[in-house]
């Protein structure tokens, strides 16, 4: 299971049989320069795989307004 | 994926530049395109004083630490808009940027000037957001003008960029898209506009402002409802993907091939600027709309008191 909290939402998610950075973003719709992903502070580019138990920071950059 | 550059770890992935980045090389990256930006438009150079409008977002915090990082002579220019709940972060989070950075920075606030966006949004009947930012361009372009500073710098990204050509060409806009660009040369009454992030997308600010520890104000407006131009950059957002790239030549383009021709046919037929009755900016009817929306506020409100 990866968790991950959406920003600027503030709501958490969590996602089964998620192996990839890429797949976290087609599972939240999101195309990957729409947002930036972090894992213990460090941003991962879509090619990184993931381990059970991560937790990701799901940041969109589309400012509102 | 590895750093183009070193062959480290890659932190950050750019199908436009058919590239990646890691984390020490993404900023020489992001410094590269401001650096670009600012020779090849000429915005501005070391002897000139800059300021910067700082709304608290990602943009304006970014552009303001890498110009002053590049040695440019910035201050900052926050409007405290008197939005109650949402002003005072967006100005405490500017406040502390500055103040991390020894940076400078000037407030302006729209309580005390007497047209908090409050009152604005109970007595005036068109939308707040048009209004709030036509306010807010004005008292930048005052305070620069009166300042003595030489250019005008905000965060405007490449994606917003986009997204406001796309609005003006859905409406065929002559006015506005005589003169959109990343820069605006001063004239009578009005300061050098520059938009030195006009090359970045949003991702690459985002970015750029992750990894140099810049703590945003990222809550939306509570007075925003969802403007056009949000639905824009997501329709944007898909073309891109699907042809990396494209924002930045639609973007050049224009500035190449469509804004002479819409500048031409400006200067035929584009209204005439005067200063303003009653506070002296430039504008095309006798008072400005600012002044005219304060003095209708004004009586809005007395009538309501009475």
């Amino acid at each position: 299971m990866i968790t991950v909290n959406l920003e600027p939402d503030g709501t958490v998610v969590e996602l089964p049989d998620t192996r990839s950075v890429h797949a976290v973003l087609n599972k939240l719709r999101l195309r990957f320069t729409m947002a930036l992903v972090v894992r213990n502070g460090e941003l991962l580019t879509p090619d990184r795989k993931l381990k059970d138990g991560d937790v990701l920071m799901v940041r969109k950059v589309t400012s509102a307004g | 994926m590895k750093c183009t550059r070193c062959k480290a770890t890659a932190h950050v992935a750019l199908p436009s530049h058919h590239s990646g980045f890691c984390k020490d090389c993404f900023p020489l990256f992001f410094t590269r395109q401001v650096e670009t930006a600012i020779r090849r438009e000429k915005m501005f150079t070391h002897d000139e004083r800059i300021l910067v409008a700082l709304s608290g977002g990602k943009d304006s915090l970014a552009l303001m630490l890498e110009l002053h990082l590049q040695g440019y002579d910035v201050t900052g220019l926050h409007i405290d808009l008197g939005i109650p709940g949402s002003s005072d972060k967006a100005r405490a989070k500017v406040e502390r940027f500055s103040e991390k950075h020894g940076l400078k920075l000037e407030v302006f606030e729209m309580e005390k000037w007497g047209l908090p966006i409050p009152d604005v949004k109970a007595h005036v009947r068109r939308p707040v957001c048009a209004v709030c930012g036509k306010m807010k361009r004005h008292h930048f372009n005052r305070i620069a003008v009166e300042g003595g500073y030489d250019a005008l710098a905000t965060g405007h990204n490449l994606d917003d960029e986009v997204a406001r050509l796309f609005a003006n060409t859905l409406r065929w806009d002559t006015a506005y898209l005589s003169d959109q660009g990343p820069v605006l040369p001063a004239s009578d009454g009005f300061v050098r506009k520059v938009k030195p992030l006009f090359r970045l997308s949003e991702f690459e600010t985002a970015n750029y402002a992750f990894l140099k520890g810049i703590e945003i104000h990222s809550d939306p407006c509570p007075y925003a409802t969802g403007a056009s131009f949000t639905g824009h950059k997501e329709l944007w957002g898909e073309l891109e993907h699907r042809s990396p790239g494209q924002k930045l030549q639609f973007y050049q383009s224009f500035l190449k091939n469509g804004k002479p021709a819409f500048a031409a046919v400006e200067r035929e037929t584009g209204a005439e600027l005067k200063p303003c009755a009653e506070c002296g900016s430039p504008t095309s009817a006798g008072t400005c709309s600012v002044c005219r929306i304060r003095a209708a506020v004004r009586e809005s409100k007395a009538k309501a008191e009475a």
